[in-house]
């Protein structure tokens, strides 16, 4: 065995061996991932050790909740998050398709092709393959008709748990970017996902989810007695406590004279009623806090009709400060060292109110100027209202990437099928063994429309065949250029011009999803060793140094 | 290649499509007939022992779920949808249930046919579209104002509960406790506000019987005055109510003092009386004859207030004194020295300590508009009070949501049989795959009356086919006909007078089929990472 002549504690495999089980273990981690794929992929549901319950549709949550034990198959865990944070979408696509990728590169090592060779053939693809897509695929979405955004989100939806209410959530999705659309300082558009508070309650059905004009916090009010909706609302945001002062680490005041002690009492509860009065002095009429408001000092918000929250999130109030045109402020004292609150740091909204949803109440502040949004989601239950929230996200992030980049792809694997034609073509170019190298990353790329047809039940080997047909023919034949726009409709099993069917993706997350799955294959197929050190022994008798 | 690979955890367990959606169709069924014989007025109650030993005894579908330990995944998800229905609507707990599995089940055989779930749950949802604008269709309005209507709805929810025998007594309390918490908003009427968590509070006080049961139109406390030489009645008090202790209290700050002489040490102590003193003085310049407070009263305190003639209760709850501040219109103070002319209350007409069994009661009573209210229920045990007490929120629920939305739909199952039949009428115009599900769908709604037949113990299979005959032959006029639950006969609910309230029926509707959605969506269930 290697291992004794290299005197290691641990395991070690090498050559065909390793290269044979990594395939193995990224191949059962693309099972797993595999059926949750396109529109007609179903869920799967993970439980925990404490019994806690996931119902998800998502690759990289999926994969985030899996106990993977072994090191490539974490190589496509990593892969998966990785797209969930780039793009936001199309997690499960990329993992399929890099094990795809790894499954074909390492029959080609088996016909000792050297992987140095298809790592560089590989690389050529890929880098070929994105030309392919900004040269003749992308549509730029000046030419396509306006609800392009909507059929955007619709695409990505369409595989979720919302799928079937995708009309109704795809127009909550686009509102709600629009409205929290942002001119940046260098003039670039920008659309901040984060700005979108997505709150969750239980009850009623799914089509009552609805998107609130402005920022809905879970939180109420501090005292019963206060107002529970204020009209032309100006707020106040604060990051400290409104509490009876006291002295921080512990300083201790020593007294010679008795009355002072009365003096130090009073001079404790004025010196936050006089904050109070500050802040009411300057017209506010609601108060947001991320800290405590004490109870003794409700009563002069109570008295001025104020409302006021307390332990508000501080994301929460930084957005809200942001939409209203207020600031957050840390303290009252001014660069003078006396204290005082400057009217303009109160933001406007038109009203903000309690409001009850189920058994709970929330606050929603209203602004009928943009920059806010939110959406609150209705479902039987937690779970599901897990997953649409899961799925809303996906689906906003994909419709940030598209309108920051404004180019689109069809859907449905008519990106994968004309690459794939167009790179066979590309390969017979290539006079080297790197040719096959490249058809077979032309041929992976059909894994993704093959898995549509299979989770939609249908003939797969018969319908991509026909994909194929179509890419060839808008290949070779310029009057059927139109034909490269071609994918499925996994509905009817039938060939469709994707883009007049509204299946649309971002262009982006195309190219992006083609460069991860290539990079995490050719990290995988680089290795040609793997030594697994043995887990020490705790607590072993004696470690040697003998005490 | 000779070694396995393991990519996952080998303890990890994973169940495969078949596997999974065998074991969810179990798992649901197994908690649905749990519950089942705890619909219509022929229920049965369940005892429930939990860990700690104490026993629960209901029929409240929530209340029995909340308690079993459940450990399949699905059944967790089954048994939250009573909750998100107790939290919506407050009623129709069990029949969320039984629903949901029933329409589970009836797409057992789609899956056993090679249907993809995907097909099911379209027509699902095309269902429950479909069935909630027939819900719509024959639902009737009623008047709001008309008591007699009103209570009848709430008859037919307490029907099903143990407290039925107390019927009209009870409908009488919720309806009350409703109307007496409803604000309406002056400037905009589409806002109504019922806060029946918060203001209508239920105090329950073993012995006595449950005839005794009744609404306080004012607050009822679990406490006695501080000092026995204090006035025990009072007509129209003054009411002051206060968060802060009436005693000397130390600063928030590390303070000491050094004290060289004797005399400081007299002045210190004598501060601190004087403190008190002058906190009292603040209070009883304002001549009030009650003050509540949240925090404690100091023996001085007390003495002062009883030379005065004013009566002193400590140590209130939150909620309790945000009651009192509702009906008696008065306002909390925290400072006694802020204390103004306009923070008395002085709404509330009387204020009673009464002796119930071995404790004293403090009654807030007569008050001139109460936007709050007690509901003092009495019984022989602790279990039939928490019994009472479960129905009762079930029984207000209802009224608050009638009040919100007075729209009602004929209960005892007829509703359901309506939309049954209704549902498969328009499945025959349905051409592709959706149609056999949607069907399923629509027959299994028959389970509520099904239910319902074998609860009180009638043929069911002839019962059944009697409705549904019924229902058959002229739809649009026998549509509320349904099951006499204790007779086990097909009646008009019209006649019987039973009526479910449009809001649940709908909730009902939305959740189960929603739920069994998602369920039937899963197709691989497998342990995830320990959350650590």
């Amino acid at each position: 065995m290697s291992n004794k002549v290299l005197n290691i504690d641990g395991e070690r495999i090498s050559g065909q061996d390793v290269r044979n089980q990594n395939v193995t273990a990224v191949t059962a981690i693309s099972n797993i991932v595999k059926t949750s794929f396109g529109p007609i992929g179903l869920d799967k549901m993970l439980v925990d050790n404490i019994g806690d319950v996931t119902i998800t549709n998502d690759g990289a949550t999926i994969l985030k909740m899996l106990e993977v034990e072994h090191p490539a198959a974490k190589v496509l865990v990593q892969l998966a998050d990785l797209q969930d944070q780039e793009v936001g979408d199309g997690t499960t696509s990329v993992v399929i398709l890099a094990a795809e990728l790894l499954k074909r590169a390492n029959e080609l090592v088996q016909r000792k092709i050297h992987p140095t060779v298809i790592i560089s053939g590989y690389r050529i693809a890929c880098t070929e393959a994105i030309k392919y897509i900004n040269e003749f695929l992308a549509q730029s979405v000046d030419s396509l008709s306006k609800d392009f955004v909507i059929n955007i989100a619709k695409t990505s939806m369409s595989s979720k748990i919302i799928g079937d209410d995708s009309d109704f959530f795809s127009k909550i999705v686009v509102e709600a970017m629009n409205r929290v659309k942002s001119i940046d300082y260098k003039g670039d558009v920008k659309y901040p996902v984060n700005a979108i508070n997505i709150l969750k309650a239980h009850g009623k059905s799914a089509k009552e989810s609805t998107l609130v004009e402005g920022y809905a916090l879970n939180c109420t009010v501090a005292s019963e007695g206060m107002p529970k909706r204020v009209q032309g609302a100006k707020i106040a945001f604060l990051d400290f406590n409104l509490q009876k002062t006291k002295m921080k680490l512990g300083q201790k005041v020593v007294v010679t004279n008795v009355n002072d002690l009365e003096a130090i009492r009073d001079r404790e509860n004025d010196i936050v009623k006089e904050r109070i009065q500050l802040i009411i002095k300057s017209g506010a009429n609601v108060v947001l806090t991320t800290k405590g408001i004490d109870d003794l000092c409700l009563k002069y918000f109570v008295e001025a009709g104020a409302m006021a929250v307390r332990r508000c999130k501080k994301e929460d109030l930084k957005r809200i400060a942001k939409a209203c045109g207020g600031t957050v402020l840390i303290t009252l004292n001014n660069l003078e060292g006396e204290e005082s609150f400057d009217p303009s740091c109160l933001g406007q909204a038109d009203e903000v109110v309690q409001e009850r949803i189920a058994d709970d109440e929330l606050i929603v502040v209203k602004n009928s100027n943009k920059k806010s949004a939110s959406i609150i989601l209705r479902g039987a239950n937690s779970l599901m209202l897990d997953e649409m929230e899961r799925s809303l996200h996906d689906s906003l992030c994909i419709v940030k990437r598209t309108l920051e980049s404004g180019t689109v792809v069809p859907g449905g694997g008519a990106v994968e099928s004309a690459l794939s034609i167009y790179l066979d073509n590309f390969a017979a170019t290539m006079g080297s063994r790197k040719q096959l190298a490249i058809s077979e990353f032309a041929e992976s790329l059909l894994v993704i429309p093959k898995q549509l047809a299979v989770n939609a039940a249908l003939d797969a080997t018969d319908l991509v065949a026909k994909l194929r047909s179509y890419h060839h023919a808008a290949q070779t034949d310029a009057s059927k250029k139109s034909f490269s726009y071609s994918g499925l409709d996994l509905n009817n099993g039938k060939v469709r011009n994707n883009i007049e069917a509204g299946v649309l993706e971002p262009a982006v997350a195309k190219v992006k999803c083609i460069k991860f799955a290539t990079e995490a294959a050719i990290t995988i197929l680089r290795i040609d060793d793997m030594i697994t050190l043995f887990p020490k022994e705790k607590g072993g008798e004696d470690d040697g140094h003998g005490h | 290649m000779n070694s396995p690979v393991f990519v996952l955890n080998t303890n990890a367990k994973r169940e495969n499509q078949k596997e999974a959606q065998q074991g969810i169709f179990l798992a649901v069924k197994a908690v649905a007939s749990i519950i089942k014989t705890c619909l219509g007025p022929q229920a049965m109650l369940k005892m429930i022992l939990d860990p700690m030993g104490t026993t629960v005894v209901t029929n409240d579908g929530n209340a029995i779920l909340r308690e079993i330990d459940v450990t399949h995944p699905a059944a967790k998800s089954i048994i939250e949808l009573s909750r998100a229905q107790d939290e919506n609507v407050g009623d129709g707990t069990t029949s969320v249930v039984i629903l949901a599995s029933e329409i589970l089940a009836s797409s057992e055989i789609f899956l056993e046919k090679k249907i993809h779930p995907r097909f099911i749950i379209k027509a699902f949802r095309m269902a429950l579209d479909d069935a909630l604008a027939i819900v719509d269709q024959y639902s009737l309005k009623i008047d709001t104002k008309n008591r007699t209507e009103l209570l009848k709805v709430i008859q037919s929810c307490i029907g099903t509960k143990f407290i039925s025998k107390w019927g009209d007594l009870m409908c009488g309390i919720a309806l009350d406790a409703v109307q007496t918490v409803h604000i309406q908003d002056p400037s905009d009427s589409s806002r109504n506000e019922i806060d029946i968590k918060r203001y209508a509070k239920v105090e329950k006080i073993p012995g006595g019987d449950i005839t005794d049961c009744k609404v306080i139109r004012g607050v009822m406390l679990n406490k006695d005055v501080t000092h026995p030489k204090m006035k025990r009645m009072i007509k129209n008090p003054r009411i002051i109510l206060l968060d802060c202790a009436l005693e000397y209290k130390k600063g928030e700050s590390d303070t000491m003092v050094d004290i060289t002489n004797e005399d400081d040490f007299a002045a210190l102590l004598k501060i601190e009386e004087e403190y008190v003193q002058k906190i009292c003085e603040d209070i009883i310049k304002l001549k009030p004859d009650l003050v509540f407070t949240e925090k404690g009263v100091s023996d001085l305190a007390q003495h002062w207030f009883v030379k005065k003639g004013i009566t002193c209760l400590r140590r209130l709850k939150k909620t309790e004194n945000n009651r009192i501040a509702r009906v008696s219109g008065a306002t909390i103070v925290s400072r006694p020295d802020e204390l103004q002319e306009s923070d008395v209350g002085t709404e509330c007409g009387l204020f009673e300590i009464r002796k119930i069994g071995d404790e004293y009661f403090t009654f807030l009573e007569e008050c001139k508009n109460p936007k709050a209210c007690t509901i003092l229920l009495r019984g022989a045990s602790k279990d039939i009070l928490n019994e009472v007490e479960r129905n009762l929120t079930d029984a207000m629920n209802v009224a608050r949501n009638i009040v919100l939305d007075p729209r009602l739909v004929p209960g005892g199952g007829a509703i359901e049989m309506a939309l049954s039949q209704a549902l498969i009428e328009k499945s025959k115009s349905i051409e592709d795959l959706h149609q056999l599900p949607y069907k399923a769908l629509a027959q299994s709604l028959e389970c509520i009356p099904r239910i319902l037949a074998q609860n009180c113990g009638a043929n069911t299979v002839k019962l059944l086919t009697e409705l549904r005959a019924k229902h058959a032959t002229n739809p649009s006029e026998n549509y509320t006909f349904g099951v006499d639950g204790e007779k086990g006969t097909v009646v008009d609910m019209k006649e019987l007078g039973i009526w479910d309230t449009h809001a649940v029926k709908v909730q009902t509707l939305k959740t189960s089929i929603e739920s069994a959605c998602t369920m039937l969506r899963v197709d691989h269930i497998a342990s995830a990472v320990s959350k650590q």
